[in-house]
C-alpha cells in the first residue's frame, strides 16, 4: 500500500485524498462538516472513513455535546505521517518531471 | 503506483490537497456572537462609567474581565468559529491570538482616549460616547482582523 518514496495507494484516490487533506489542516472535524464541504453522501463518507480507520490513519470519536451525539474524525499520528509522505512523493514526481 | 503517475496527475492531486487546506482556512475566525457580545458589554461598561459609582464600575469590569477571559481562552486563536471543525494551530499561525489580543488592547486604549477627549470637550456622557464609538469599531474591525489572519494563513492571498 505504501511505497518506498512515501506514495500511499490508500490515500491517493480522489475522495480519500480530499478527506485526508481536509483533516490534515484540522485537529478534528465533524462528520457533517466533512460531508458538506466535500459534497459527499453519508454512506460514501462513512465508507471512506471506515477504510481509513481500519488502516489506522483516522480515529473516529463520538463525543456528546449539547445533548447531541456527534461523530468527529481526526487524523492519527500515523495518518499524518503517511499523508506528509504522500504529499512529498507527489512533489517528487513533479520535481522529477522534465 | 507512483511510477505510473504522470506529472499532471501529481499536480492535480496536490491541487486537491491545497483545496482541503483552504477549506479549513476558510473556517478561521470568531463566532459572530462573540463580536456582538463584546460590543454590547463594552457599551454597558461605558454607560456604567457615566451613571454608576466607582465600586459598581470596578466590580462590573472585573466580572467582564473574568467572563471574557473564560470565553476567549477557547475562541481567541480563531480556531473555533464553528462547532464543526477545530483548525490546527499551525494552520492559523502562532501570531493569531497575539493579533486579536493586540486589537483588544488597542480598543481599550481608544476607549480611554476617546472618553478623556469627550470629557475635555464638555460632553455629558463621555464614557457612553467612547464606548459606542469603540463598539462600532469592534463590529466593523473584529471580522476584518480575522480576515487578515485568514489571508496570512493562505500565505498572503486574500479571498
Amino acid at each position: 500500500m505504501r511505497e518506498d518514496d512515501g506514495f500511499d495507494d490508500l490515500i491517493h484516490p480522489a475522495t480519500r485524498l480530499s478527506i485526508v487533506a481536509l483533516l490534515a489542516a484540522a485537529d478534528w472535524a465533524d462528520f457533517a462538516f466533512v460531508r458538506d464541504e466535500l459534497g459527499l453522501s453519508d454512506s460514501a463518507l462513512s465508507k471512506q472513513l471506515s477504510t481509513l480507520e481500519e488502516a489506522g490513519y483516522v480515529a473516529i470519536e463520538r463525543p456528546v455535546s449539547e445533548r447531541r451525539r456527534r461523530v468527529r474524525a481526526r487524523l492519527t499520528p500515523l495518518g499524518r505521517a503517511r499523508f506528509a509522505g504522500h504529499v512529498a512523493a507527489l512533489r517528487g514526481i513533479i520535481a522529477a518531471s522534465p | 503506483m507512483s511510477n505510473s503517475l504522470s506529472d499532471a496527475e501529481a499536480r492535480l492531486a496536490l491541487h486537491e490537497v491545497e483545496r482541503g487546506r483552504q477549506r479549513v482556512i476558510d473556517q478561521i475566525g470568531m463566532p459572530r456572537w462573540y463580536w456582538w457580545g463584546l460590543a454590547a458589554c463594552w457599551i454597558v461598561l461605558g454607560v456604567l462609567t457615566d451613571v454608576a459609582n466607582a465600586w459598581v464600575v470596578a466590580v462590573a469590569t472585573l466580572i467582564f474581565g473574568a467572563v471574557h477571559s473564560a470565553v476567549s481562552q477557547r475562541l481567541l486563536g480563531g480556531r473555533r468559529r464553528t462547532s464543526g471543525v477545530k483548525v490546527r494551530a499551525e494552520v492559523v499561525g502562532r501570531r493569531a491570538p497575539v493579533i486579536v489580543f493586540g486589537f483588544l488592547i488597542a480598543l481599550a486604549g481608544v476607549t480611554t482616549a476617546a472618553g478623556f477627549a469627550a470629557y475635555a470637550d464638555g460632553a455629558e456622557h463621555p464614557g457612553t460616547m467612547a464606548s459606542v464609538l469603540v463598539a462600532v469599531m469592534i463590529l466593523l474591525g473584529g471580522p476584518r482582523v480575522m480576515a487578515a489572519i485568514r489571508t496570512r494563513a493562505r500565505g498572503g492571498t486574500p479571498r
